[in-house]
């Protein structure tokens, strides 16, 4: 299948006091046409830096230090700003987790959907204004012309959102980024947008989906990453990993969250904290909180090996039977 | 928004007769006789009792002021004391020129503020953004009779580039305007900087950027109409003050203004001519508050009314 996304060892993060803060290390990830593809972590375990990398907006200080980009085989690290302008919004578009602060509270709505055919393409005002109702009615915005002459503070939440998604599909581009898209929204709205997203998939665009809520992702995601102190722990297809979790974070966050049929009056949960990235552990940096932590995950970072039907888990659990 | 703008309207209408009594009553708590002053010392009792009681100072005050009140509202603020003149009639001709001087001054704070502002925050941290906010520190803190005769030495006596003072052509405002103007465009410049450096941290930056926008358009598209908003409040009550007369800047530039007029009314203890450059004046920075206002809501339709 044709990826049309491939991000390969890619590390972004700052520069700070002489020394180098990696908020991402060494990712690699795809996403197919027509997929829709999840990264599943904490706050602050690099799954929005790894979205804002691709997107090429990540903000100051922060900076990609090496890897690859590639978007139908286009490398976007190192493209010329001009050039990636180019492609942002028309090619590859996002939206945000907050749909209250990520519409301009002065503009009109209709004059931001449209917005982007204006940037990207020669149109009329009169062509912009019709393709931008129609794209709001079809991402289920009811009486799309009226709500062009509103203003952001005047629509719902929900409505908000799906005019964020509007505005980043109506140059129907190859590749979506939703960095939390539901995480503002109440349940209701959220199965809505989400049941939205996978009629945008259906449709050819991939989409990376970015969320820290394993319910949404195994809702609407075909394939799984999960991220942890910036690196990729493990990956699966969504239904593999959700029936055989492998890697000791994975398994905690699975159970924290336990289904219905699961029986017990107390949530687990894993100890401690993400660390603070100016002190990153050495080695594994899941170790500080593994119930299974060894000598050698306090030294060394395990590699990503490949349980077996694309399984990777980076865990020296399994590093050593992979070996074998 | 109609209902607003009556509303607004009609709290104005009574801050200013507020004031009117306030400024009527602080006039007659000033210790000294006013026609004694206007006379000189040695005058006969008999004539200045004379005077008092033409001039109906010696009426009770509730009288005084009810006169007063009535005959302002029908546009007589009196007879100026030591001109012998009309009082509006005073004020007609010197507003002109404060009117003038303060379009000149405010149009230098706005242009000077609003591209120092963004460059420096679009630069922030560069030599050009220290420069300009040292320009805008030293505009915010230099008193205005110094930024004038510092003007004055430079441009005047030492270059002589333009005329020390007077008013003879339109060259003769660009020295009292870029003094009077510096301090607003200080503290627009400090204003917009500060403003646009959160903005751009805002979420909806971020989308425009996701668009495709480059930097330019983020700026203006995004960017300077959400900056707008607190520096066009600024904006329009500074052009207020600056309108209601511009008192030691027309001194030291010697400029029939209302702001030299009212500072000859209160040398001459000239009751009637300070009551109505008071009066005048409140009247212009009540009116800049409601265009404040008023021009919040045409620009952020958050608190723009619903109908």
């Amino acid at each position: 299948m044709h990826n049309i996304l491939e991000v390969r060892h890619l590390s972004a993060g700052f520069s700070a006091r002489k020394s180098e803060v990696k908020a991402v290390d060494d990712v690699s990830l795809l996403v197919p046409e027509g997929k829709i593809v999840g990264i599943v972590g904490e706050s602050g375990c690099g799954k929005s830096m790894t979205a804002r990398a691709v997107m090429g907006l990540i903000r100051y200080p922060g900076r990609v230090i090496s890897g690859s980009v590639l978007l139908d085989g286009r490398e976007l690290v190192g493209m010329p700003e001009k050039e990636k302008r180019a492609l942002r919004g028309s090619k590859m578009s996002m939206i945000f987790q907050e749909p209250m602060t990520s519409l301009n509270p002065v503009m009109k709505v209709g004059r931001q959907v449209e917005e982007a055919i204006r940037i990207h393409e020669k149109v009329s005002r009169e062509e912009a204004a019709h393709r931008s109702v129609e794209i709001l009615t079809s991402v289920g915005v009811p009486e799309a012309e009226k709500r062009c002459l509103c203003y952001p503070h005047q629509l719902s939440g929900g409505l908000r959102q799906r005019v964020m998604i509007a505005m980043a599909m109506i140059l129907d581009p190859r590749l979506l980024i939703a960095d939390e898209p539901t995480t503002a929204l109440d349940v209701t709205v959220e199965a809505q947008i989400l049941q939205l997203m996978r009629t945008l998939s259906s449709g050819g665009t991939g989409i990376l989906l970015i969320s820290h809520d394993l319910g949404v992702i195994a809702q609407v995601c075909d394939h799984v990453y999960v991220m942890y102190a910036g690196r990729i722990v493990e990956s699966a297809e969504t239904a593999e990993l959700f029936d055989r979790p492998l890697h000791p974070y994975t398994r905690g966050l699975l159970n924290s969250v336990r289904s219905l049929r699961g029986g017990g009056d107390v949530l687990d949960t894993i100890p401690g904290v993400v660390p603070n990235l100016m002190r990153m552990p050495a080695g594994c940096g899941f170790s500080p909180r593994c119930l299974e932590c060894r000598e050698e995950c306090v030294r060394d970072v395990p590699r990503l090996v490949d349980e077996g039907d694309g399984h990777l888990i980076r865990c020296f659990l399994y590093e050593g039977e992979a070996a074998e | 928004m109609l209902n607003h703008i009556l509303r607004r309207l009609l709290q104005a209408v009574l801050v200013l007769a507020l004031v009117a009594l306030l400024i009527f009553l602080m006039l007659r708590v000033v210790p000294g006789n006013p026609i004694a002053t206007m006379m000189g010392e040695h005058v006969d009792p008999a004539v200045i009792e004379r005077m008092t009681s033409e001039l109906g100072l010696d009426q009770p005050i509730t009288v005084q002021f009810f006169r007063y009140i009535l005959d302002a509202m029908k546009g007589d603020f009196g007879t100026s004391y030591s001109m012998g003149k009309p009082v509006d009639g005073l004020i007609r001709t010197a507003f002109p020129n404060t009117l003038i001087l303060a379009l000149c001054a405010a149009l230098f704070a706005w242009v000077m503020g609003i591209i120092c502002g963004t460059v420096s925050a679009v630069r922030k941290n560069s030599v050009l953004d220290r420069l300009f906010m040292g320009f805008s520190l030293l505009g915010v803190s230099v008193p205005v009779f110094m930024a004038a005769m510092m003007l004055q030495y430079v441009f005047a006596y030492h270059l002589h580039w333009l005329d020390i003072s007077g008013v003879k052509n339109w060259k003769s405002f660009i020295l009292p305007a870029v003094a009077l103007g510096w301090n607003s465009a200080g503290s627009i410049s400090r204003l917009v900087r500060s403003t646009l450096l959160e903005i751009l941290q805002a979420d909806y930056i971020d989308t425009a950027r996701a668009k495709g926008r480059g930097q330019a358009g983020v700026l203006i598209f995004h960017a300077m109409r959400n900056a707008m908003l607190p520096v066009v409040t600024m904006m329009a009550l500074q052009l207020s003050s600056l309108l209601s007369g511009a008192v030691i800047t027309e001194s030291i530039f010697a400029i029939n203004g209302i702001g030299r007029l009212a500072v000859q009314a209160i040398e001459g203890r000239d009751i009637p001519l300070l009551q109505g450059t008071a009066l005048f004046s409140t009247a212009l920075v009540i009116l800049g508050n409601l265009a404040a206002d008023l021009l919040y809501g045409v620009l952020d339709p958050r608190i723009r009314k619903e109908s």
